[in-house]
């Protein structure tokens, strides 16, 4: 199988384009350090967690997961699948161009997929980008940003006195009413919006914390598909 | 929740590693039909959403409010973490005055 380009010229192009991003995605790693350390994670951890999972919404679930007291292995793996599930549109959607790179380069530079180098990196395809080392270059900065932010944020948390008196356990939900907002671009999505607030209230009381934040996400995608169906 | 935080950290990377991974790899077997587009797309909103009623329901007012104005902030400024970071000074303030 002849590959398609895949070049440190392009490595460094995507590099470049992705520097901007990764001064965002550094203070979004700031909050999730801040959050993850008021949850009890110290540096190491917190670190850990931003390598492993590499997705802030992800992490900031899983936190809110571990806060509860009450999740279980499968709660966890559940909630960063659903909440993740955005990534096999993201795969999917990047799969005929990226696949011609090869197998190992592909699956490579899939572990630096992020939100941000997807959309900067289809438009780039869009505009003629061929080097297939672009995607694995733009998140490089994002996730050295990701990385760094998160030490800080954890570091900084350590050596603050008092944190809900200065607001901190309530980060994890003001970056997720943050992310929502932004995120809610149409009228349409709203209804997510309300679905997932109402399932999450709901299934907390009934069930538990643990099963509510996985509940929100499988009804706010349920009611998007059927709404679609019906819009057809 | 008694296992150690490596198994913990494992099981998480094997769920965002699954979701990084599949898509790709389902893609040359089954279509993305407009529909799950939809679906996957909303499920990040409901989710948050989720995550910011749930902290209302277990703070109060001041909760209630300080996420109020992180919602109206992102939208006037334009920046979520801006507005993130305001939400908490905001709450901390209000807290102070006793809310």
């Amino acid at each position: 199988m002849s590959h398609a380009p895949f070049t440190f010229a392009g490595f460094r192009r995507g590099a470049r384009d992705g520097v901007p991003l990764a001064l965002s995605i550094f203070a979004y790693g700031l909050g999730f350090g801040l959050v993850a350390a008021q949850a009890g994670f110290g540096v190491t951890k917190a670190v850990a967690t931003s390598a492993a999972i590499y997705s802030g919404s992800a992490q900031l679930a899983a936190v809110n997961l571990l806060q509860t007291g009450e999740a279980t292995l499968l709660a966890l793996f559940a909630a960063i699948l659903v909440i993740n599930a955005r990534y096999l549109l993201f795969g999917a959607a990047l799969q005929p161009w990226l696949w011609a790179a090869g197998p190992v380069r592909s699956y490579g530079s899939l572990l630096l997929l992020g939100d941000a180098n997807w959309l900067l990196t289809m438009r780039r395809i869009s505009e003629g980008e061929e080097d297939r080392a672009y995607l694995a270059g733009t998140g490089t900065p994002i996730a050295l940003g990701w990385l760094s932010g998160t030490a800080l944020g954890a570091a900084a948390v350590s050596i603050l006195p008092r944190p809900e008196a200065l607001g901190f356990d309530l980060m994890l939900a003001c970056f997720a009413a943050a992310m929502m907002a932004a995120m809610t671009r149409r009228r349409a999505d709203l209804v997510p919006v309300v679905v997932g607030a109402g399932a999450a209230l709901v299934i907390a009381r009934v069930i538990g914390p643990a099963a509510a934040v996985i509940g929100a996400g499988l009804a706010g995608g349920a009611v998007a598909a059927a709404m679609h169906r019906r819009a057809e | 929740m008694t296992e150690s935080f490596p198994i913990l950290l494992l099981v998480m990377a094997a769920a965002a590693f699954l979701c990084r991974v599949a898509g790709f790899t389902l893609m040359r077997v089954i279509p993305v039909s407009a529909r799950l587009e939809a679906a996957l797309r909303a499920t990040p909103l409901a989710v948050m959403a989720g995550i910011a009623a749930l902290a209302v329901q277990a703070g109060g007012l001041a909760e209630a409010i300080a996420l109020g104005a992180v919602v109206g902030l992102t939208l006037v400024l334009r920046s979520d973490v801006a507005a993130a970071l305001l939400g908490v000074v905001i709450v901390a303030a209000l807290r102070w005055l006793g809310l």
